[in-house]
């Protein structure tokens, strides 16, 4: 149980309030946003198929076809949502970069999801051709095999230069006491496009790295900060949260693609172009469907990365300091409403995560 | 306005030799001329925007100039043989034919220049730099291998001199729309220029359905990734199976019929790919390069004996061609960007960049098919109507 803290102390009245008003309308903005989606890929389920005319390819080919025109709407579909939201980060002064280059971002951005939904499809459709109903027994390992394999890749794929050597100097104290092995850290230059602070852990053994933004490493936050966020990110490592995520996933892709199966079976199944409109909606509503029960995970994993931050820097203040920054600096509502919290937030709260401090303070003194 | 074509492709070496000397005067006079051209066109266009049509006296003044013009460029491009009359009068062996003054519309005459930026974007494709400048582009790039085969063969190749016939007759049509003699948009399908018409055994199966999805012409590009992706893999593969194919060639005197097939739905998957990304087609291509599944759809002999010599030397023997083909793909591209918003605007391709596109991807598909020993010919890079399935 976690002892009740203001989470505001320390801030300023107008703080607190901003990022609340800045988290409410994106809050919105991403229901709105959503349920648009839902509704254009339901138009696209029902009158969809009429796009198998505009293709020459074979069954596999159309279906690539089909998947690509479905995300496009989407993306159409959110591109008002998602200028109004860059309008709203751009005055808060938290997203630098201007409307042309987010604009190209989005647009390679597209290119990546055609090819990755080509590549699902690819799968989907082969091993539905061979085993029809039950495709997706065998599809679930595959690609969950193939999730391993990216978070493997990913941070040789990442543009990034080695982090200070005070920072990769503490990484290594702090692998000690977190009883693993070092980890490389390196920083990832965002601050042409964003002053929003933000530091994440990926790889899988030899290709496991830590990320800082340089955006946490601008003066803003001081040296006691960055410690406590390097030991978080490191936690995740200690504590394989990783891999947990890959099992997580399967957990859920199961259920998730047995459910597409199931609906698309009544227009013949995926082994048909004509039931890709309608596997394309499943899955974008099961996601949403499922996004508390991921996120719930995501919070848990956090809130053990945070406790293990408090068990390597032993430093409570540092911890508070920090987490009252992400509301000062990225707008962070420090008390979001419950139900955004159980929809979206993949975070503890700030409020949470301050108690956790304490709660850590009350349990070892103040270490420092 | 037409364009008469009675070149009988004799060239004489001398002159061929000595071309650009024996131009100089010619070149001197027409920027002479042309200065004078472009006073009178202003001319032209204040009376036209007034009483709707071009004055016969100054019409056929200007339309002496152009004709001065395509004989001059005719000449200087080895498009033809002998030396120009300073005059711009008929009878020249590539000459034009111009209709009487007619009435144009106010408010095209208003802005012809505007309107002509989509075809003045066409010409850079023929004459690089633009109309203005002096070379570069299709032209210069055909009459830079040409004067080669001129002086040893003392003849044009046929392809040639009808894809210079080509181009001169493009850059006359844009003089004309430019300097207000015709409302007529210079059109850029090639089947309008006379031409020998060669038969080749690589040719273009087309349907010529010019209807577009508005939806899938403007993601094109993005859609077609996984296609280019694939065609890498492909590319991977084909590339040392080419040179198999080479040393097997010149081994039995032929390409292996396996591997000759494997080549054909390699270059036709890939004409598939590029008729997608350029607008030429509209359906999603296939991902096997299978004959008859599109509607550009480029058709291969059966494996055919070739000269062990011709087939040794045949990257060399191909390098004009494929400088040419280099030349000729930008008139893919520009047609295929300028497409992009015509098919947007209006759901379908303009019949005459698709005609051109055709032709270039024709002319690609015959390149790429001398190269990879498909056939023994030569590609022939003349502007032909193309033998239509539909």
């Amino acid at each position: 149980m976690l002892p009740k803290v203001d989470p505001a102390r320390g801030l300023e009245p107008k703080v607190v309030d901003k990022a609340e008003d800045f988290e409410t309308f994106l809050r919105w903005s991403f229901v709105a946003s959503q349920l648009v989606a839902l509704i254009v890929l339901a138009l696209y389920a029902w009158r969809g198929t009429r796009f198998t005319r505009e293709s020459a390819a074979g069954r596999i080919g159309t279906g690539m076809l089909l998947g690509m025109i479905g995300l496009a709407l989407v993306w159409i579909s959110q591109l008002p949502f998602q200028l109004l939201e860059l309008w709203w980060q751009r005055r808060h002064e938290l997203w630098n970069a201007g409307y042309l280059d987010w604009f190209l971002e989005s647009w390679i951005g597209l290119g990546a999801e055609f090819l990755f939904v080509c590549f699902w499809l690819l799968i989907t459709m082969a091993l539905a051709a061979v085993l029809r109903k039950t495709w997706w027994l065998v599809a679930a390992p595959v690609f969950v095999g193939l999730a391993l394999l990216f978070a493997f890749v990913y941070p040789y794929l990442v543009e990034s230069r080695a982090a200070p050597p005070e920072v990769r100097g503490d990484a290594v104290v702090f692998a000690r006491r977190q009883h693993t092995d070092p980890v490389k850290v390196a920083v990832e230059d965002w601050s042409d496009f964003t002053s929003v602070p933000n530091a994440y852990a990926t790889g899988l053994g030899p290709s496991r790295r830590i990320f800082l933004w340089d955006t946490l490493l601008d003066g803003r936050f001081d040296d006691r900060e960055i410690r406590v966020v390097l030991a978080h990110e490191l936690g995740h490592h200690s504590r394989h949260h990783i891999w947990k995520s890959v099992a997580w996933y399967a957990l859920i892709l199961l259920p998730l693609l047995g459910g597409v199966a199931w609906l698309t079976s009544r227009r013949g199944g995926l082994y048909t172009p004509r039931a890709v409109p309608l596997a394309l909606l499943a899955l974008v509503a099961g996601g949403l469907l499922l996004q508390p029960l991921d996120n719930a995970v995501s919070r848990r994993f956090e809130a053990e990365a945070d406790w293990m931050a408090l068990e390597t820097t032993r430093d409570p203040a540092a911890a508070r300091a920090l987490f009252r920054d992400f509301t000062r600096e990225a707008l962070e509502d420090p008390t979001p409403p419950g139900w955004a919290y159980q929809a979206l937030a993949t975070h503890p709260s700030i409020e949470e995560r301050i108690a956790m401090a304490t709660a850590w303070e009350r349990r070892n003194g103040a270490a420092r | 306005m037409r364009l008469i074509v009675e070149d009988d492709l004799h060239r004489s070496r001398l002159t061929v030799l000595l071309r650009l000397i024996l131009a100089i005067p010619h070149f001197l006079w027409w920027n002479v001329w042309s200065i004078l051209a472009f006073f009178l066109a202003i001319v032209i266009w204040v009376v036209t925007l007034i009483r709707g049509a071009p004055p016969v006296g100054l019409y056929t003044l200007q339309a002496s100039y152009i004709r001065y013009t395509t004989h001059f460029f005719a000449y200087l491009f080895l498009a033809a043989n002998p030396w120009p009359m300073f005059t711009g009068r008929p009878g020249y062996p590539i000459d034009l034919e111009f209709d009487p003054p007619q009435r144009q519309r106010r408010l095209t005459v208003a802005f012809r220049l505007i309107l002509a930026v989509p075809a003045l974007l066409l010409a850079v494709c023929f004459t690089g730099g633009g109309v203005f400048t002096y070379g570069g582009g299709i032209i210069l790039t055909v009459a830079f291998f040409a004067w080669f085969a001129c002086l040893v063969r003392g003849r044009m190749p046929s392809g040639f001199r009808d894809l210079q016939a080509y181009s001169v007759r493009y850059a006359a049509q844009l003089f004309a729309y430019l300097l207000v003699l015709t409302e007529r948009y210079p059109d850029v399908d090639p089947a309008s220029t006379p031409a020998v018409g060669v038969e080749h055994p690589v040719w273009l199966a087309l349907e010529a359905d010019l209807r577009r999805s508005r939806l899938t012409v403007f993601f094109r590009l993005l859609f077609s990734l996984p296609h280019l992706v694939w065609l890498v893999l492909w590319t991977v593969v084909a590339l040392p199976l080419s040179f198999v194919t080479w040393i097997t060639a010149l081994a039995i005197g032929r390409p292996p019929r396996v591997l000759h097939r494997f080549l054909a739905a390699w270059i036709r998957y890939s004409t598939h790919l590029y008729a997608y990304i350029t607008l030429a087609a509209n359906p999603f291509p296939g991902f096997t390069g299978a004959g008859g599944s599109y509607p550009v759809d480029p058709v291969f002999p059966a494996p055919e004996r070739q000269h062990r010599l011709l087939t040794g030397f045949r990257i060399f023997l191909a390098f004009p061609a494929l400088a040419v083909n280099g030349a000729v793909g930008l008139l893919i591209i520009v047609s295929a960007f300028l497409g992009w918003f015509a098919a947007l605007a209006l759901g379908r391709m303009p019949a005459s960049l698709w005609a051109a596109q055709a032709y270039a991807l024709r002319y690609s598909a015959q390149v790429s098919a001398y190269v990879f020993l498909l056939t023994g010919r030569y590609p022939y890079s003349g502007a032909i109507r193309i033998p239509s399935r539909s």
